[in-house]
């Protein structure tokens, strides 16, 4: 097994609203975050993903469960690894009448780091010019960017991004997904929520789908996209009647989108291109078309009913 | 918990509304001793002129009239029924002196503590506002949430920033209290008299301005305290203004008796060292009617003390309870 960065185990919350109705947040999430490398915690908005997180960070209380970081338990033992993590939740709040350095200094100081690293952090995120700006007067990529330089301050070996690209432009969203890939490379635990799960699947090795609360499914990238449908294979061929026929004949499903036939249960794709050259017929375009992660996501989520 | 007071202590100093209301505490203070000059310098001619004639008037009419009056006096005396009143009390015609007409001389050692006293409400409604805002700016950002992700042990958070906002505002008041009494002297020992200054009151205004310094303090961190309960410095302001008004001022007055309960004659009672109010006391009379008297009490220095100190414990505790099980969702 290898060794966990976050491990949370039947973790609960459940809130009451203005009404006094009570909202089930979180309801028996059993997550496990592999140490190094990106792992993206998905689910739809609403389904406790920043709850969660904010439990993992002491900042609300679990109704239940169990949480570990770095196998330290969570609350009680959250000050003995707080170091080791950095964490942005939702949006970056910072004292806006500030500048950025003098918000990181304030935080440099708290944890005892020394004032050059403020300098060092704001070089690693491009934010050296600007230091001198008042946080009220950044963009929202640099608002987060500054939020970045700010959990790097303590070299976190996790760090934890919640929804980091939300109202980001997409050269703000590349450079974000290229800072997180980095800090993985660097062999640093990155877990990242979100929805929009083409941004996860470009920079997760592992991910966590998570829906009402629950955990619906986790593995690598790869794993949980092979779990979610079975391979299809898109083939252009001339004579489709024929193509069709010979395929069905072998136990494979066919079905025609547009000049294509897409096939499902061929196990090799070149078990298709020998069927169909043994009677003549000649493959001119041969594509495996994999699940991407949404398919998956929304598959496990109708099945949940969200 | 040193590292974390002194990482809030810069937070405090680095605050524009820290500067603007210190600033604004020494513009005030400026311009009580602007009002204290006003009121020592000496009259105008004019003025010392219309003075004198009215001196010289009434001295002419004592000259003239003090014989007489006083045998009429003594012949009015002798009426009276008994228990008479003294004698020198009723028929006493005393000569007219210059000193008594025109503007009296400002003493240095009558006007210091009132002074004293108006300046530490100032510096405790301060000291409250800078604390709410400085606690308060934190939870309507949403940076306490940042805060704890670096230090999680809350009632270290919380401690550190009541500690700061209390040493934080104890130099502005000492500062505020030293610029007061100092340039009070100097412009009275300049315009009016200091001669009566003795060791005594020197003690007296510095024990004075000590208990405003230590009061200060105490606002501050109370006023953080509520910043942290309401989590906006507007709200904080609002419940001080709305209790000043609704409790101290109408139910007080309404029903005076619950006036040693209420935090502003304990707070008087503390910073003068003792404090007087009245109370209705009404009973039957034995003709059927119903009487009234006014009655002075004493409310002592330590009773003041006590119930400022009690509730100053009770509201830091409350206040680390609600913040030790806060959910921080913004």
């Amino acid at each position: 097994m290898p060794e966990l960065a976050i491990s949370t185990r039947g973790l609960r919350k459940t809130y009451r609203t203005r009404l006094g109705r009570k909202v089930v947040a979180v309801q028996g999430l059993d997550l496990d975050v592999p140490a190094g490398g990106v792992h993206g915690f998905l689910g739809p908005n609403g389904s406790g993903k920043t709850t969660s997180i904010r439990m993992l960070l002491g900042l609300i209380r679990a109704d239940a469960g169990t949480m570990t970081v770095f196998g330290r338990r969570v609350p009680a033992q959250l000050p003995e690894v707080v170091g080791r993590v950095g964490a942005i939740v939702e949006s970056p709040k910072f004292f806006p009448a500030f500048t950025g350095e003098k918000n990181l200094q304030l935080l440099a100081e708290a944890i005892g780091v020394p004032r050059r690293r403020v300098g060092e952090v704001l070089e690693q995120t491009s934010l050296a010019e600007r230091g001198d700006d008042r946080f009220r007067s950044y963009s929202l990529g640099m608002k987060q960017r500054l939020a970045i330089a700010a959990t790097l301050l303590k070299e976190p070996d996790l760090l934890i991004f919640d929804e980091p690209t939300n109202g980001l432009d997409p050269a703000g969203i590349r450079e974000i997904r290229e800072t997180m890939r980095g800090l993985g490379n660097q062999g640093r635990t990155v877990l990242v929520s979100s929805h929009i799960l083409a941004e996860v699947e470009q920079v997760a090795d592992t991910v966590s789908i998570i829906g009402h609360g629950r955990l619906l499914s986790s593995g690598t990238v790869a794993e949980v996209i092979g779990g979610g449908t079975a391979t299809t294979v898109k083939v252009a061929v001339d004579n489709h009647e024929a193509a069709t026929r010979i395929l069905a004949a072998a136990g494979m499903a066919v079905r025609a989108d547009g000049n294509y036939l897409l096939v499902d249960g061929a196990g090799q794709p070149a078990e298709i291109t020998r069927r169909l050259a043994h009677q003549e017929l000649y493959v001119s375009e041969l594509v495996p078309v994999r699940a991407d992660l949404e398919s998956v996501f929304l598959e496990l989520t109708a099945e949940e009913k969200i | 918990m040193v590292r974390l007071t002194t990482v809030e202590l810069h937070r405090l100093v680095a605050r524009r509304m820290t500067v603007i209301g210190v600033v604004g505490l020494l513009l005030i203070t400026l311009l009580l001793l602007f009002a204290t000059w006003l009121e020592a310098r000496p009259s105008s001619a004019v003025e010392q002129r219309a003075a004198q004639s009215q001196y010289e008037i009434a001295h002419q009419q004592w000259v003239d009239g003090h014989v007489a009056n006083e045998a009429a006096c003594n012949e009015q005396w002798e009426k009276q029924p008994d228990p008479k009143p003294k004698r020198e009390d009723m028929c006493s015609y005393p000569e007219p002196r210059p000193e008594e007409f025109g503007k009296p001389p400002a003493v240095f050692a009558e006007l210091m503590p009132d002074l004293l006293h108006g300046v530490s409400y100032l510096l405790l409604f301060a000291a409250f506002l800078l604390g709410a805002s400085f606690v308060a700016a934190e939870f309507s950002t949403g940076a306490i949430g940042n805060w704890l992700t670096f230090e999680p042990r809350r009632l270290r958070v919380y401690g550190s920033k009541l500690l700061a906002a209390a040493i934080g505002l104890v130099p502005v008041a000492v500062v505020v209290l030293g610029v007061l009494v100092v340039g009070t002297y100097l412009i009275v020992d300049q315009l009016g008299s200091t001669a009566t200054t003795t060791g005594k009151v020197w003690g007296d205004l510095l024990a004075t301005a000590g208990r405003a310094v230590v009061l200060t303090a105490l606002g501050a961190a109370l006023g953080g305290v509520i910043g942290l309960l309401l989590r906006h410095t507007a709200a904080a302001i609002g419940l001080a203004m709305g209790y000043l008004v609704l409790v101290e001022a109408i139910f007080g007055n309404l029903l005076n008796k619950v006036q040693p309960w209420l935090v502003r004659l304990n707070f008087e009672a503390f910073i003068r060292h003792d404090t007087t109010y009245y109370v209705n006391q009404c009973s039957s009379t034995s003709d059927g009617g119903y009487l009234c008297n006014s009655v002075v009490k004493t409310l002592t220095f330590e009773r003041g003390a006590w119930y400022l100190g009690i509730l100053a414990v009770v509201l830091v505790v409350f206040g680390a309870a609600v913040f030790h099980r806060r959910d921080i969702n913004s």
